[in-house]
């Protein structure tokens, strides 16, 4: 499934920067996109009260983070932004942090 | 039409007393009993840390409802709190699908789990002598 298989001669393994000036300049680290966590974890229903691990997922700023990021499967994707997005309406968590 | 179980959490203006965050948590719980509904439990997580600015402050009461109740009773109980002065955000979840999912999910992981090593067992004892694979 999904978008990282098979392209590991792009994504070289210190995930260096791809072609095209856009680029941020930033390195991301693109391993461990075989396990998603909530996969291994076995977690059916992520909360979105539970702020401990959502923060997980969400940086400074506040963003959703793409799920290449962690390796998080699409349904499990989805779930977390459901979540996030809700625990924003409440408060518990940041929709854009200075 | 069954009863649907319903999370009801709200935020509370930071400079209410305690007494009367525990008032407007029990108008809530009255109100879903009152209607035939069956309030699960109640949580209070007393004063947080907001993550931004909601009317000007910076904590607030938070409070949890859980119960069982029929949609309409959610609806009058969204329609009051939004009227309350004192309570500043609410969310409420209809979380009865989303746990039956997750329950469905893990007994048939579970069961898939069982055969695996049944299947294991059942190989180990036929072709070897002593133990078989370690499940």
């Amino acid at each position: 499934m999904g978008s990282g298989s098979g392209r590991g001669a792009f994504r070289a393994g210190a995930g260096g920067q791809r072609q095209g000036q856009k680029e941020s300049g930033k390195r991301y680290f693109f391993r461990r996109r075989k396990v998603c966590k909530f996969c291994a974890d076995k977690i059916d229903y992520v909360d979105y009260k539970d702020v401990k691990l959502l923060s997980a997922f969400v940086p400074e700023r506040g963003k959703v983070l793409p799920r290449r990021m962690f390796g998080t499967c699409a349904e499990h994707q989805r779930k977390l932004t459901v979540a996030i997005k809700r625990a924003r309406n409440i408060a518990l968590l940041p929709f854009a942090a200075e | 039409m069954s009863d649907r179980l319903y999370e009801i959490l709200f935020i509370a203006d930071s400079n209410l007393g305690e007494p009367d965050v525990d008032a407007l948590a029990a108008q809530v719980q009255g109100y879903v009993e009152k209607e035939g509904g069956r309030v699960q439990k109640v949580e209070k997580w007393g004063k947080k840390r907001l993550a931004y600015l909601v009317r000007r402050q910076r904590e607030a009461y938070y409070v949890l409802v859980v119960a069982e109740a029929q949609p309409t009773v959610v609806k009058e109980i969204e329609r009051r709190l939004r009227v309350t002065d004192g309570v500043l955000r609410f969310i409420t979840v209809r979380v009865d699908e989303e746990l039956r999912k997750a329950e469905r999910r893990r007994t048939r992981r579970l069961a898939q789990e069982e055969k695996r090593r049944e299947r294991m067992s059942d190989r180990a004892s036929s072709s070897y002598e002593g133990e078989g694979v370690s499940p």
